[in-house]
Parts: structure tokens; C-alpha cells; sequence
């Protein structure tokens, strides 16, 4: 169980705007780890900063016990980390094979000149493509969508589209904002057991998710940010039962455990 | 239109190779069904502009940048050729890839301030670089002969067989037509296209996939580029004689009109634009200052109806951003992956 | 040194006509989203406008101010009907075609309509030379640097005091917010972009007033500059854009002092390049935004 990903008294400021303050968390391998939080808590700009979009203002990221702080989106991406967007970066004219393919990039290698000619690398490469991209869409439970474009599927699958993009980059990490928005029931309960199966396979997944339902019986770990700061950290028991994080969802003085359990 | 355009783009699905034989034999053959030399003429620039404006297309409707200076690389291949040639009478078969290889370089250059910029400011960039490059030809008399041009541009000749026809340099431009839509077929296709692609459709999306942007916005442009300079090289020695009013800004938006009322990001759709543009053209010669605005309402009308061109598919990012709510049919998709 | 002090007198004026190109264009650009092609067009309209006027009513700048304006409103409102009304949802490239389209239609019309010859502009203000120490001032700089301040003292008061003005600073900010506070977003998007059009006409005019010339293929240079004005001072800020018009006309001239005339258009571009590399997003500065 080593870790993957480490935060160290991460920031992120916007002018006067402490958006992400000092946020320290480790996630170990294997595990899926939840951030939760209320809305403008900062954990959709946590997430940019550990995926490179955002340079935190202070703080170190570390992936596998490499500082990536100040990284690039797409290196941070080469090394492990790949992410979904809470509104869906998919691309939308192209079909759901071909948007797996550009997932498939970072394992290959061949250039222009290598397709130019046919070479042996970039024969390998196509073959490695295809093979991996049909494997990935399978694993999603996608073959039937494989030869549609992806926008004009229903919403859910979309999500999953996304996420099968992400996995065929192979990353050590995967970070999921808010997949499960604007799902209806059903299909939410389809996510988290697709989550949870990826999970058993081996793969560490961090994310943001506002479906308590969903956190509390998927996550091994959960982070709770309030205001850009931590206030709680722990397995769901204890995260539940914690007085500050009822008081930031339900305003101190409520009775909130009962309603966590039902929500 | 576009059911006659589908039902086109459905026989030609169907009958590939039949197709891609007849036009090849059909092209092979043409020259010899005793057309005047004029009527030549106008085929050597449709042949030329085919490379030309699929040079521009493969910028901007592979990778999403909007260049509108492409021009500006045809001039750097079309001096290096006339410079070379004239000077230093070295071979059109160097120079020919030598032009390309700098117009590439000068691509690389214009690039790079915009690597970190949005699409507009890669436009006004590529523009004023054309126009830069340009004013540059007309003012360095010492090199480009200024506003006299460069004269007796050599033509080129293999093994004893000299290509001064037009009905030889029609075979010229044919086959590098050729080598240029085998060549980018192939590279779309690859790594490197879906690459360029998946910057087109979604940036932020592709950098998030690991797709390293800077690079390969870079590399497509220097792609084009290359392409448009070995144009240039190729036609210097068509016209024998070149200056600096060759390549202005307006020649740089009559090959765009011919990519977009073709289709941008398709491999034929710059064919059939340079095909229909160079025709109005010759039609439209005796009108003059007419003929510009001829084309000038086509482009207008064309982003009004079909943004995507004449071949471009209706359900692309090119078209205006509506989703058609179908499925491609399996095998019409195993075709174009 | 004399004669570098006074290219620099030259150069603030030129870059005071360049700053009022810009204006026009920020304005065109924030209010309507869309980067156009035609600015240049519409100040060649503004300046055949004024030539018309001044060779029928005699030489009365404040009426050639006039015409000027109004025919480059007029054009403007084309301009919008066909190059943007339509496309405020699709994707940013086909406005942009569509631009570069009218654009060619309107210089070739022009060509068709006015001639191709360049037309002299001549004596329209009176061909005074001051001379204050070693400086040479001409009364048609004063009076160009004069109108430029004055406009913009007028679109500083319109934007920042009048209601109209203040819709238009929302509508370029935040179009589905300023529609939500039940501004009409196309009627004011057209009026922006018929005032952004106006400006750009006068400009067009003292353009042709400086150089004493005016012909149909004169809008390609002056949108380069007007371009690249524009995007020193960051696209959709007016008061940078300004600034960045003033910047190009000295560096310009200034360029031009050490080397030929006919490199003044790659003085200013390669000047604009090297803004670029080192600040992308031209002057402006947003600070504590979030990207």
C-alpha cells in the first residue's frame, strides 16, 4: 500500500480569494478517495491543481514521491494522473472508438515519419491502438456505442465514455470530478459499481462527488473541504460522525447523522 | 443539395477503388483528349492548388488553428527556388524538398509566440507574417530583384528530359498532388493526426490526455507549411518569373476560400475547392474586378448554409456545432477509422 | 537628434489615429465576441465618406467627421447582419470566414465603384507649421491629435455614465448575464458594433487626411495596424488598446528613422511578436481572475 499521490499544505489564492488553503492529504494505492465539501468549497480547484491546470500559490504535489507541483497538464498526465471534468470535456463529433484512441496516446510513440512510411514501430503502435481501445470500451460495457458519435449519446454514457477515455492512458491515478452529476438513480448505482469494479482490479481513483449515497458506500477515505480549508479526514464512519463537517452541511445545531445515513 | 451530396458520397463509399481508378486513369489520360494549351494551363493550377490549399486545409481543419497567411509560405518556397535556381543553378529536385524544409522552418518561427495564444492571435499572426515576408521580397533588392522580381527561373529537367510544356508540368503537379494526399491520408490516420484532431475538438481535454499540445500545434503548422513551400518551389519555375505581388494577402484568402468551400478538415474537400474556385475564375476573367466579388458572396453564402463546405460531413465541429442525433453505420465507420 | 524628436512627433500623432483604429476595434471585438476582418473596409468607407463630402460641401471637417460616421454606421449594421446575428452560437471560425468574405466584398465593390486610382485629399485644414524650438508641429497634427482626444474624452463619458453605455460594458463582459438583467442583447450588440464601426471611419478619414490619399485597397494595412493595436493592448480592452496605437505609431517611426520607409509595416509587426513572446495577452492585466 504505498502512496500515489501526496498534497503538502497545498494553496491556491484567486487575488484575495483563498479558493484551496492548505490542504495536506495522501492517497494510497488501491484505494478510491472521496473529496466532498458544499458548493464554492474549492474542490473542483483542488482537483486543478493536482491535475496541473492551476499552479498551487504554495504547497507541493507529489505523484508516486515525485513533486509534479509545477508541471504542465499534460506531463502531469504522462506521469499518471488523468482526469474527467465535472462538465464533460468529451469530444463530441467524434465516435466513442476514436475518443478512446486519443486516450491511447500517451502508450505510443511513433511520429509523423514512422506514419509516413509504415514503419515497424508504427505498425506496432495501430495495433497496440486498437487492441487496447477495443479492450478499454469493453470494459466499460461501451461495444454497442463503439461506432457512435459520442455526443449524441444520453448523458450517463457519456460520463462513462469520459471515463473509459481516462483509463486508456493506464494512469496510476484516475480522478473523477463529479461523475456521477446529473445521472438519474439507476444510473448512478451502474457508476459506483463500475468504480468500485475498476477498484478491485488494482486502480487508485480520487474524486469529487456531491451524491452522499455514492461517497459513503464506495470511498475507503474521505476528505472533507469546507471554505478552502480541510476540515475532516477519515474513513466514512468517522466522517460522518464528525460535529464540524454537520455543521458545514446543515448549519450547526442540527441533528445531521440521521439525515447522512438516509441521503 | 445534401441529399445529392449523400447520395454522392454513398456510391463512392461503396465502389472506393473502382472510383480512385477511373479519376487516376481519367487524370492520366486527360492531356492527350487535345485540349488547347490554355485549357492545360488551368488544369496545372488546379493540380498546384490541390497541394496548396491542402496544405492550409491540414492546418485548419485538422488541427483548428486558423491560419490565414499560408501564402506567405508559398512565397519563402517560390524564392527559395527562384533564388537558388537562378544563382547557383542548383537542381529543382533539391530544391524542391530545400523549399519546403525552409517554408517549414519560417512555419516553426511563426509558431512559436503563438503556442501559448488562442486561435485569433495565431490568424493576425500568420496574416502579418505573410505580410511581413512579403514586404520583405519587394524591399531586399539585392536578393529578390525587388520589385522587378526574378526572371528565367530555369526549368527543371531529369536525366536529359526537360519539363517545359505545360502539358509536362501538368504531370509535374499531378503527381505531387498525389504523393501529397497519399503522404497526409497516411499521417491523419496515425498518432499524430488524432493528436491534431483531438486539439481541434477539445484542447483543454487533449493536454488532459497526456496529448502534448504546444508540440504538436506546432508540428501541424510546420506540416503545412512544408507543404505549401514545396508548392511554391514547384511553381516558380512553372511561371519563370515571380514578384512579390504573386503572393499577397489576397492570394492568401483566395487558397482559404478554396478550403472552405470545399470542407475543411476532409481530404478531398480542397480538391473540389480548387477545382470550382480556379473554374469561376476562368469564367469570370472577363469581368474583372467581378470575379473577387463573386467569390466573396460564395464564401458568405457558403458559412450562411454549409460551414462545413461542399464535402464536409454535417456532423463535424466544422459544421456549427449541432449534434445530428444518429449513429454512424458500422461499416460506413470501420471505412473512415 | 533634431530629426529623431521630430519622427516622434510624428509618430504620437500617427499613433494617436492608430489608438482610435483600435478603439473602434476593441469595441467591436468586446461587444459582439467576434474578431472581425472588415475593420479595415469600414474605415476606407469612413475615409471615401469624407472624400466625397469635402470634394461637394468644400472643406468642413466637422461635417466630413460626420458622413464619416454615418456611412461607417451604416456599414457596420450590414456588418452585423450578415456576419454575425447568425453565428453568436456556432463556433468562432465561421463568423470569422464570414468576415474575411465581406471584407473582399466590399474592397472589390469599392474598387468597382470608386476606382482604383488613389484620390488626393488635399488642403482640408490649412497647411500651418509651427515651430517651437527645434520641433516642427503642423496644424493637421494638432488637429488630428485634437480630435482623437476629444472622441475618446466622449466615449470615456458614454460608457461610464450613460445607461446605453454602461448595457454595452455588460453586454461585452457577460452576454447570458446582461440578458438575464433584460438588456437586449442584439440590439445592443449592434449598436456597439455600429459605434465600434464609426469610430473606425473616422479614424478612417484623419487617416486619409494625414496622408493627403485615399484609395479602395487602403484598409488591409490599416487593419493590420488596427490589429495589431488591438492585440497589444489584450483584444477587448479600450483603454490598452489605445495605448498600444500610440506604442506602434512611435515604434514605427522611430523604426523607420534607422532603416527604409517601405519596412514600416515589419517594424511594427515584429514589435507586436515580441510583446507576445513575453506577454501573451498583450498590456491588460486581470488581476485575481480566475483563468
Amino acid at each position: 500500500m504505498g502512496e500515489v499521490l501526496r498534497t503538502e499544505g497545498v494553496c491556491r489564492y484567486f487575488g484575495g480569494l483563498k479558493a484551496v488553503e492548505n490542504v495536506s492529504m495522501t492517497v494510497n494505492s488501491g484505494q478510491i478517495f472521496g473529496i466532498i465539501g458544499p458548493n464554492g468549497a474549492g474542490k473542483t480547484t483542488f482537483f486543478n491543481v493536482c491535475s496541473g491546470i492551476y499552479k498551487p500559490t504554495k504547497g507541493r504535489v507529489y505523484l508516486c514521491g515525485r513533486d509534479i507541483s509545477n508541471m504542465r497538464p499534460e506531463t502531469i498526465s504522462r506521469l499518471g494522473i488523468t482526469r474527467t471534468f465535472q462538465s464533460m470535456q468529451l469530444f463530441k463529433f467524434m465516435t466513442v472508438l476514436e475518443n478512446v484512441k486519443i486516450g491511447c496516446h500517451k502508450g505510443t510513440k511513433s511520429g509523423i515519419f514512422d506514419a509516413i512510411f509504415h514503419t515497424g514501430r508504427y505498425k506496432r503502435d495501430e495495433e497496440y491502438v486498437t487492441r487496447k481501445s477495443l479492450e478499454t470500451i469493453e470494459k466499460a460495457g461501451l461495444t454497442k456505442y463503439a461506432y457512435t458519435m459520442a455526443g449524441s449519446l444520453p448523458y450517463g454514457i457519456q460520463r462513462r465514455v469520459e471515463i473509459a477515455r481516462a483509463l486508456a492512458t493506464d494512469p496510476e491515478i484516475l480522478l473523477l470530478d463529479e461523475p456521477a452529476a446529473g445521472m438519474n438513480p439507476m444510473e448512478t448505482v451502474d457508476l459506483r459499481k463500475f468504480v468500485q469494479e475498476l477498484n478491485r482490479n488494482g486502480q487508485t481513483i480520487l474524486l469529487i462527488e456531491h451524491d452522499m449515497k455514492f461517497v459513503m458506500n464506495c470511498c475507503h477515505n474521505i476528505l472533507v473541504l469546507n471554505f478552502g480549508k480541510k476540515i475532516c479526514e477519515g474513513t466514512p464512519e468517522v466522517v460522518k460522525k464528525d460535529p464540524e463537517v454537520q455543521a458545514a452541511y446543515f448549519g450547526s445545531g442540527m441533528i445531521g447523522g440521521e439525515v447522512l445515513n438516509h441521503a | 443539395m445534401n441529399t445529392l451530396i449523400n447520395a454522392v458520397k454513398k456510391v463512392y463509399g461503396e465502389h472506393k477503388v473502382l472510383f480512385l481508378a477511373v479519376i487516376v486513369v481519367l487524370l492520366l489520360i486527360l492531356p492527350f483528349l487535345g485540349f488547347k494549351k490554355s485549357t492545360i494551363r488551368i488544369m496545372c493550377r488546379i493540380l498546384m492548388y490541390c497541394t496548396l490549399a491542402g496544405s492550409l486545409n491540414m492546418i485548419n481543419g485538422y488541427s483548428g488553428q486558423t491560419c490565414i497567411g499560408q501564402a506567405g509560405f508559398f512565397c519563402i518556397g517560390a524564392y527559395t527556388m527562384a533564388i537558388l535556381s537562378t544563382r547557383f543553378g542548383i537542381s529543382f529536385w533539391i530544391l524542391l524538398p530545400l523549399g519546403g524544409i525552409m517554408a517549414m522552418l519560417v512555419g516553426l518561427i511563426v509558431s512559436i509566440p503563438t503556442l501559448r495564444l488562442k486561435g485569433i492571435y495565431l490568424s493576425i499572426i500568420t496574416m502579418g507574417a505573410s505580410e511581413v515576408i512579403r514586404i520583405v521580397a519587394l524591399n531586399w533588392e539585392s536578393l529578390t530583384g525587388g520589385s522587378f522580381g526574378i526572371k528565367d527561373i530555369p526549368r527543371p529537367s531529369a536525366g536529359g528530359f526537360l519539363v517545359d510544356s505545360p502539358m509536362k508540368f501538368y504531370y509535374l503537379f499531378l503527381i505531387l498532388a498525389v504523393i501529397f494526399l497519399f503522404i497526409s491520408s497516411r499521417v491523419i490516420r496515425s498518432r499524430a493526426g488524432r493528436a491534431w484532431m483531438s486539439i481541434r475538438e477539445d484542447e483543454l481535454a487533449a493536454k488532459a490526455l497526456s496529448v502534448q499540445t504546444s508540440y504538436y500545434k506546432a508540428s501541424n503548422f510546420m506540416y503545412g507549411a512544408f507543404w505549401a513551400g514545396i508548392c511554391g518551389a514547384a511553381y516558380a519555375p512553372y511561371l519563370q518569373y515571380i514578384d512579390s505581388t504573386v503572393f499577397s494577402l489576397d492570394e492568401g484568402f483566395n487558397i482559404l476560400s478554396m478550403v472552405i468551400i470545399g470542407g475543411q478538415g476532409t481530404l478531398a474537400g480542397p480538391i473540389v475547392g480548387s477545382a470550382l474556385v480556379n473554374f469561376l475564375t476562368e469564367i469570370l476573367r472577363p469581368v474583372g474586378t467581378w470575379r473577387f466579388v463573386t467569390y466573396a458572396l460564395l464564401i458568405i453564402i457558403m458559412m450562411w448554409l454549409r460551414p462545413q463546405g461542399l464535402v464536409g460531413a454535417s456532423d463535424s465541429i466544422l459544421a456549427g456545432g449541432r449534434i445530428k442525433m444518429k449513429s454512424k453505420s458500422k461499416k460506413a465507420a470501420k471505412e473512415s477509422a | 537628434m533634431e530629426y529623431i524628436l521630430n519622427q516622434l512627433i510624428n509618430g504620437v500623432c500617427q499613433g494617436a489615429i492608430y489608438a482610435l483604429m483600435a478603439i473602434g476595434y476593441s469595441v467591436v471585438v468586446g461587444v459582439t465576441g467576434m474578431v472581425t476582418f472588415t475593420h479595415g473596409e469600414v474605415m476606407m468607407i469612413g475615409a471615401f465618406a469624407s472624400f466625397y463630402i469635402f470634394q461637394y460641401a468644400g472643406s468642413h471637417i466637422v461635417l466630413g467627421l460626420l458622413g464619416a460616421f454615418a456611412a461607417s454606421w451604416i456599414l457596420g449594421m450590414l456588418v452585423y447582419k450578415i456576419c454575425y446575428e447568425h453565428f453568436f452560437n456556432a463556433p468562432r471560425h465561421i463568423s470569422l470566414i464570414c468576415t474575411v468574405g465581406f471584407s473582399m466584398l466590399v474592397q472589390n465593390l469599392a474598387q468597382i465603384c470608386f476606382g482604383a486610382n488613389k484620390k488626393p485629399v488635399l488642403n482640408i485644414i490649412e497647411n500651418r507649421v509651427f515651430k517651437i524650438g527645434p520641433v516642427r508641429i503642423s496644424m493637421i497634427q494638432v488637429a488630428i491629435v485634437v480630435i482623437v482626444l476629444a472622441l475618446a474624452v466622449l466615449l470615456t463619458v458614454y460608457f461610464n455614465r450613460t445607461r446605453a453605455g454602461m448595457a454595452l460594458r455588460a453586454v461585452s463582459q457577460d452576454k447570458s448575464a446582461a440578458y438575464l438583467v433584460g438588456i437586449s442583447v442584439k440590439k445592443t450588440a449592434m449598436i456597439g458594433n455600429c459605434i465600434g464601426c464609426g469610430i473606425g471611419g473616422v479614424a478612417g478619414m484623419l487617416m486619409a487626411i494625414y496622408y493627403q490619399t485615399c484609395y479602395a485597397t487602403m484598409g488591409s494595412t490599416m487593419s493590420m495596424k488596427a490589429f495589431s493595436s488591438s492585440v497589444l493592448g489584450g483584444m477587448t480592452d479600450v483603454r490598452f488598446s489605445a495605448l498600444g496605437g500610440l506604442c506602434i505609431g512611435v515604434i514605427e517611426n522611430l523604426g523607420i528613422t534607422f532603416s527604409s520607409a517601405s519596412f514600416r509595416d515589419a517594424f511594427a509587426f515584429c514589435f507586436l511578436i515580441l510583446v507576445l513572446i513575453i506577454r501573451p495577452h498583450g498590456f491588460s492585466v486581470k488581476k485575481g481572475a480566475r483563468p
